[in-house]
């Protein structure tokens, strides 16, 4: 049922655990919807594990789901274009520094330790705005 | 389209702000809107407020409440994190009695979950320095994740994170001995 692409299983076998640079893994996508990664596009499938500069798109009818290493949650809506420009996170201490960028689209985040660990650790940036997120839930929606 | 952009967009952004799943309400400060530094807070749970004026102005969702695609995106997010607690004989990888029912709640929690994380949390009590904690509880946590990938986890969902003496169950002061404190906590993502 879990089919380990051959990358992976060559990395399995120089690694004990998943690479550390993980930030992240994609939980559920629908429809369009791509991981770009230095100009590579890669397909959301359960389980990917995205690094810190991925960027997430979705095209009208796309969907993506995915939770962060320091527990964050984010939904990402359709025709959305949203980068981690920055995630650090030290998992012993729990602290760290998140900044995401949100071009356009819709993103629903339920934040994790690291908008805990610091005030405005976590922030979002729109195109007008930066944000300081202050532990909690929310949604933020940029129209194109 | 492009138009809009051009002149800082015809349309501006917002944000609905929603308490936590917990009912706990917290806050998104507007650092900067237009590139010029702000103090705006937004608090208000249930509000939803257009970004982009240095002063933004929130309104209830009201009766109406959430827009038909913004609950949709809420519907999508993942599930929580769920944690389960393993207790070991000391010293050794022998599960005490009752960690042979976590491991299958466990197991379970993994294998109902899309793309499962699993982290295993090494903790200790306060007995000797942190840093020895700090390499103790890594070296714990490891040991562990061996363990369960030789029960049959998968490997490649696992890592391994030693939190030393900085989460004790049981609040003590330093230096002392705590069974309850001395455990292996993994989360599943």
């Amino acid at each position: 049922m879990r089919r380990v692409p051959f990358t992976l299983g060559l990395m399995a076998l120089f690694m004990a655990s998943p690479a550390l640079s993980e930030i992240a893994r994609i939980k559920q996508s629908s429809g369009t919807a791509f991981v770009e990664r230095n100009a590579q596009q890669l397909k959301p499938a359960p389980g990917l594990q995205l690094l810190a500069g991925d960027r997430l798109v979705t095209g009208k009818d796309g969907r993506m789901s995915l939770t962060f290493v320091d527990n964050t949650r984010f939904a990402v809506g359709p025709n959305s274009r949203i980068s981690v420009s920055e995630f650090q996170y030290d998992r012993t201490r729990q602290k760290g520094s998140f900044v995401t960028q949100v071009d356009r689209g819709s993103l629903a985040v339920v934040s994790g330790k690291i908008a805990k660990s610091d005030r405005d650790a976590m922030k979002v940036r729109t195109p007008n705005t930066l944000l300081g997120v202050r532990g909690t839930k929310f949604i933020i929606e940029v129209p194109e | 389209m492009a138009a809009c952009l051009l002149l800082g967009g015809c349309a501006t952004s917002s944000l609905v702000l929603l308490p936590d799943d917990e009912g706990h309400q917290g806050s998104v400060a507007v650092l900067e809107a237009g590139g010029k530094p702000t103090d705006a807070v937004i608090a208000q749970g249930n509000s939803r407020t257009k970004l982009g004026d240095p002063t933004p102005a929130s309104q209830p969702l009201g009766d109406k409440g959430l827009k038909a695609q913004e609950a949709a995106l809420l519907t999508s997010l993942p599930p929580p994190a769920k944690s389960f607690v393993l207790y070991f004989a000391q010293g050794t990888v022998t599960p005490a009695p009752e960690s042979q029912a976590v491991l299958v709640a466990l197991r379970s929690e993994i294998a109902s979950r899309s793309g499962p994380q699993v982290e295993v949390t090494g903790h200790t009590d306060t007995v000797g320095s942190e840093e020895d904690n700090d390499r103790l509880s890594q070296q714990r946590a490891e040991e562990v994740l061996n363990w369960l990938a030789g029960q049959g986890i998968d490997r490649s969902l696992m890592s391994a994170v030693g939190r030393g003496e900085r989460e004790l169950k049981e609040p003590t002061v330093d230096n002392i001995g705590s069974a309850t404190n001395r455990r292996v906590e993994v989360i599943v993502r």
